[in-house]
């Protein structure tokens, strides 16, 4: 059995881990490139949703590279993401694809149980070795979104430019091959120390922007066309709303923040309307009194939950006096475009301090 | 004099207006609706809402801006998150009230409700006893108006399985008539048309597609018409059951014709962006193609599509229909 599954920010690194941990082969399926976005776009529906299209771009990467098995997350909706797995299957039937799908239904309450339900796909593995694999991911995937919290900041105040991400980069590959949570903890404190030490630019006026939008989006660089990146290089230290570690720890130990997003949300979106629409909605006013310079919203084309949430946080922009910016991203949008409406943006932020 | 109380012409109008509307009566309230779309009502949604928003809900947007503009005393958004059990909605219908109010300023007071059927009745009930209460009415009145309105609500799907169209059906029931389905002219085709209703039973947004089909000699058949054993036998065919009741119709209803027949052609007509349809499209047109036996169209319209180019698909998808069925009788 070859294993393989779409990426997603970092969960490549655990589900390498843990798939690796009870001693099962693994292809990773080469990163998202624009070739794999072309082969998702050609073979995907016009409206679906850019994630959908770079998991199949993904998918057939990785069965060229030889893998026999993919696994997916499912769900009960309202999220189309639910139904991907069930649409990409067949669309890589129809290519004569010879392969296995198991899609698992994400963990509601406890990841025993979730781990228990991926063990019986497995006849061979023990479920409790399974766990401890699964926990050394969890706590590589915790320290690999420390190390970017704190990039994100930082990256602003570099002496160099690229200085610091080249830091986080390298620290990145290290905890990927971390054995145990000692190491794990002394390569993150050591990454953070030493992009610490190369970023000491100090600016009269320092710009905050908050990241908010669809969880995908968020979370794959080569899709949001690093957005982070770019705004850093500008000088603007970024907050991004969300995390693989937050939206996994979140969704497996009901942990209280979605009670915090329904308080933040009051007033603007009464309740969850699938994928990350209350999200959105919470973290626009939770940055907004946080009196953050800006926000953008970033979300990929046809995504429902975004657009009602799109129409929702523009009346937060009014009613907290805070500029908000939405980029629709789908397979046509170029560099350049974006680039200039994020200066743009910048650029009014900065009127607004007196700048 | 009774309060009025607005129904926007749009979105889920097309199926609960029974309901809606009963409900509202026996507490005593005069209910309006919003005018039938037309190019004002679809401009004004365009340039209030959302640029991705699909149509339907543009034009949502502007009914309800019909309404405001017309002074009622509330309007009905409902927010419907299930309307059975396990299963739910799209998105759009979960935050419609918080996106409109959002979208538009100065609303009269809405009457938000949650229409929420995912676990039981009960919470439903409740939300309706909300909903009497904004209008001074008690509990019982309440309870009372909802059972009246369920009463009519099952008269109305009546017609609809007896195969009206649900904007003929919600005439019918309107005006109280009982009709026998008029044979109105000679039909030697029947195209099954997949849909939601407020996309072909707006006539504005269809552009009249079911009229023009008719006129083409064939008989329609929606979504609706179709009794839910017959759905529920389509979807069994699908390796896996999805968790949206009017996507699962529709693709219980393309299965079950791809593969019982007793249609000549099937039409499936999504609104541009529509993020539902992208998985339902794609599930049909690849399980059509495999079989080869079915003819099968797909018609995306949106706030710019024109008449003509619609009138030249339909007509061609017609004639090929004719022909496939020439060479079989010949």
């Amino acid at each position: 059995m070859k294993i393989t599954y779409p990426h997603m920010g970092s969960l490549n690194m655990i589900l390498k881990t843990m798939f690796e941990g009870i001693g099962i082969e693994v292809i990773d399926p080469p990163p998202s490139s624009n070739k794999t976005l072309t082969l998702g776009v050609r073979n995907s529906h016009e409206f679906v949703c850019l994630p959908f299209k770079i998991n199949v771009g993904n998918f057939i990467e990785a069965l060229e590279k030889g893998a026999d098995t993919i696994v997916m997350l499912g769900g009960i909706g309202p999220c189309r993401f639910g139904y991907y797995g069930q649409v990409q299957r067949e669309i890589l039937k129809d290519l004569g694809y010879n392969f296995e799908m198991i899609i698992l239904d994400p963990p509601h309450g406890r990841v025993k149980d979730f781990l228990k339900e991926l063990a019986s796909h497995f006849p061979n593995v023990d479920w409790k070795v399974a766990l401890k694999s699964f926990m050394l991911a969890v706590k590589k995937m915790i320290a690999a979104d420390k190390l970017e919290k704190f990039l994100l900041i930082q990256r602003a105040h570099e002496d160099a430019p690229g200085i610091t991400t080249k830091i986080y980069e390298e620290y990145i590959k290290k905890l990927e091959k971390a054995q145990n949570a000692r190491e794990i903890n002394q390569i993150l404190s050591e990454g953070m120390n030493k992009i610490k030490q190369n970023a000491n630019v100090k600016r009269k006026i320092q710009l905050r922007v908050a990241l908010v939008g669809e969880i995908y989006m968020l979370l794959e660089p080569s899709t949001n066309m690093n957005i982070g990146k770019t705004l850093n290089e500008l000088g603007v230290e970024v907050t991004k709303t969300e995390y693989l570690s937050d939206y996994l720890i979140n969704s497996a130990f009901k942990l209280p923040q979605r009670l915090e997003f329904k308080k933040n949300a009051r007033g603007y979106l009464e309740r969850d309307i699938g994928g990350h629409g209350l999200n959105t909605v919470a973290n626009t006013v939770k940055y907004a009194k946080l009196k953050y310079d800006g926000v953008i919203h970033i979300l990929p084309f046809t995504c429902t939950p975004e657009i009602i949430a799109q129409g929702i946080i523009a009346k937060v922009s009014r009613d907290y006096d805070i500029p908000v910016m939405s980029l629709v991203y789908d397979e046509n949008t170029g560099q350049a475009g974006y680039q200039t409406r994020i200066e743009a943006f910048v650029d009014l932020l900065y009127k607004r301090r007196g700048l | 004099m009774g309060k009025i109380v607005g129904i926007p012409k749009g979105l889920l109008y097309y199926d609960f207006y029974p309901m809606w509307k009963t409900f509202f009566e026996v507490l005593g309230a005069k209910v309006i609706t919003s005018q039938n779309t037309n190019k004002k009502i679809v401009d004004d949604g365009v340039k209030n809402s959302v640029e991705d928003a699909c149509l339907p809900v543009k034009t949502y947007v502007g009914h309800v801006m019909d309404l405001k503009e017309r002074g009622v005393d509330y309007i009905f958004i409902p927010r419907i998150v299930s309307v059975e059990k396990k299963k739910y909605l799209c998105s759009k219908f979960l935050g419609l009230p918080d996106f409109i109010k959002s979208l538009i300023k100065d609303l009269p007071p809405v009457i938000d409700i949650e229409i929420n059927y995912y676990k039981d009745e009960e919470f439903t009930k409740r939300e309706f006893i909300r909903a009497g209460k904004m209008l001074g009415r008690t509990k019982g009145d309440a309870l009372k108006a909802y059972l009246k309105g369920m009463e009519e609500q099952r008269r109305f799907k009546n017609l609809l399985k007896e195969g009206f169209t649900n904007l003929e059906a919600l005439k019918m029931w309107e005006e109280g008539k009982v009709k026998v389905r008029e044979e109105r002219r000679r039909f030697d085709l029947k195209i099954a048309l997949l849909s939601h209703p407020y996309n072909i039973m707006d006539e504005y947004i269809s552009m009249g597609l079911i009229e023009k089909l008719r006129n083409m000699g064939a008989e329609v058949i929606t979504v609706e018409m179709l009794n839910k054993a017959s759905i529920l036998e389509g979807v069994a065919f699908l390796p896996k059951d999805i968790f949206w009741t009017y996507e699962r119709d529709i693709l219980g209803a393309g299965m079950y014709f791809l593969k019982k027949k007793g249609v000549d052609g099937v039409i499936m007509v999504s609104a541009f962006g529509c993020g539902p349809n992208s998985m339902t499209e794609e599930l049909l047109e690849r399980f059509y193609k495999r079989e080869k036996n079915l003819p099968f169209m797909l018609l995306t319209i949106d706030e710019h599509t024109g008449e003509a180019g619609v009138m030249t698909r339909i007509e061609a998808f017609v004639d090929l229909l004719r022909f496939n069925k020439k060479a079989v009788v010949v």
